[in-house]
């Protein structure tokens, strides 16, 4: 038992890891207000950039930035309320 | 008399009063017959253009360069050097265009065919289902959720340099399965999490992996996930941790319990220092693969070697994007990144390079790169395998050209 607690503990240490952000997500109604009240172009300047430039909103429509706000938001594993203010400011 | 003569005047005033009154009424209907119209044909017009549930979009990148690279290899105290030259930088060279369908705002396919060096691949192709917040479930072929890199940064458009860090990317599957992903927020911080099972890697004669293969070599699924924590209410630090867990060997061979197990550790801290930009992005790879025994393809006996692999990179850049001129185009890079393969393998190699690179943004998503990079690789291989090759060292210059479509 010991030597399969040693030869697989950085998975257990993942596992580990992964059972509390699966408590945190459902504990996900304790996002703070300063967070929860950031705008679209708020959220745009600061998740955008993690990764590339941020976007100029007159580079696609409407319907075009919902259609990348999607595929995004599996790259950055932005919450929904977020790729929604982002996607709402970018259609201006 | 008078009241005949008044009689005549009040009949002829309503008369004319009720005669105003219907050509008024007559131009008025008119009137807004006309409007009626040029409304319905607006309203046809509106219809016609009216966006359904479904969108289609055509995306895609392309990168394209210049490489000059002068190498030098030193075995046995020899010394042979070589230049090369090339155009395009065949080693970077991609055209990628990007398919995207959206079904509504809960299903979204999909597909980047690539022609590159490889000649023409796919780069991924997947149905992803958006359940519910922080939920996002995946099928399909797609890049495993390991590190930070191959995911997120390794287009040309993206990444701040001509090359990619060595061997970070490559450690990183594309592979058929299926994942589940999301993020959330709780008080100031984020987190997100990507978990996914697939076919797996599989184990090359020589020690390597390869992978996305469509057909399983054995019952066993790969497991990869990654967990990213953002501490800071800006979002501006990324710490990641993952792991990928799966047996490697053919089923019904000596092989087929030879397990692989991998770790990354990943980080991404982007914060403007007014009128600076400042971009930090770094990811440590570790790969084991249970020791067995591999056959020498020279003479076909059997060796045996430590199967451990690491791969590194650092990397730094700066761009003033407060100012108002030209300059804050320019981003300056730097990267420093190290690819330590099996000693005493086939393939055995401890390799360091580092790079700087300028940038010159065009717009938000096309950028023009000066790049200079010096590596030096000292061989580990097997000397009794006949696998050792010394010592080389290669010092390349890059122009290169990227854009997002």
């Amino acid at each position: 038992m010991k030597k399969i607690l040693l030869r697989y503990r950085f998975g257990l240490i993942l596992l580990g890891l992964g059972s509390l952000v699966a408590v945190g997500g459902l504990d996900s109604c304790k996002v703070s207000e300063k967070a929860s009240m950031k705008t679209g172009a708020q959220l745009w300047a600061e998740n955008c950039q993690r990764c590339h430039n941020t976007p100029s909103p007159s580079t696609f429509s409407h319907e075009q930035w919902e259609t990348i706000g999607m595929h995004m938001q599996s790259r950055a594993l932005i919450t929904d309320a977020e790729r929604d203010k982002i996607v709402a400011f970018l259609s201006q | 008399m008078r009241n005949t003569a008044f009689s005549r005047k009040a009949l002829f005033l309503l008369g004319g009063m009720v005669l105003a009154s219907a050509t008024l009424l007559a131009q008025q209907t008119v009137v807004d017959s006309s409007l009626l119209d040029r409304v319905d044909e607006l309203e046809r017009q509106v219809a016609y253009k009216k966006p359904g549930e479904d969108h289609f979009l055509l995306a895609g990148l392309a990168t394209m360069g210049f490489v000059a690279s002068r190498s030098t290899n030193t075995l046995n105290g020899v010394s042979t050097v070589s230049k090369t030259n090339s155009f395009p930088d065949g080693d970077h060279y991609e055209f990628s265009p990007m398919l995207l369908w959206r079904h509504g705002k809960k299903f979204l396919m999909e597909f980047e065919p690539s022609f590159s060096d490889n000649g023409l691949g796919v780069n991924w192709a997947d149905v992803s289902y958006f359940a519910a917040p922080g939920l996002i479930i995946r099928a399909g072929y797609f890049v495993l959720p390991y590190g930070m890199y191959a995911k997120r940064l390794a287009a040309g458009w993206i990444d701040k340099l001509p090359t990619d860090p060595m061997g970070v990317a490559d450690m990183t599957p594309t592979d058929y399965g299926l994942e589940v992903e999301g993020g959330f927020g709780f008080g100031t911080m984020k987190m997100n999490y990507d978990l996914a099972l697939t076919n797996g890697n599989q184990l090359n004669p020589d020690g390597t992996l390869s992978s996305g293969n469509l057909a399983d070599n054995n019952n066993n699924k790969t497991i990869t996930g990654r967990i990213g924590l953002l501490p800071l209410l800006n979002s501006s630090l990324e710490l990641g941790v993952s792991g990928m867990f799966g047996k490697l060997g053919n089923q019904g061979t000596p092989q087929q319990n030879l397990m692989g197990r991998s770790y990354a550790f990943d980080l991404n801290y982007v914060k403007t220092f007014n009128p600076i930009l400042v971009n930090i992005k770094s990811q440590y790879n570790i790969q084991d693969i249970d020791k067995t025994s591999y056959i020498n393809p020279a003479d076909q006996s059997g060796y045996t070697f430590n199967n451990h692999t690491t791969a590194f990179f650092a990397q730094a850049s700066l761009r003033p994007t407060g100012l108002q001129n030209w300059v804050k185009n320019l981003e300056l890079a730097g990267r420093y990144g190290t690819f330590n393969t099996p000693k005493e393998s086939l393939i055995g190699s401890n390799q360091d390079s580092w790079g700087v690179g300028l940038d010159y943004w065009l717009s938000w998503r096309t950028v023009f790169k000066v790049g200079y990079e010096s590596y030096t690789g000292n061989s580990t291989a097997s000397k009794p395998l006949g696998a050792y090759t010394g010592k080389t060292t290669t010092n390349s210059f890059f122009v290169q050209f990227a854009i997002q479509l």
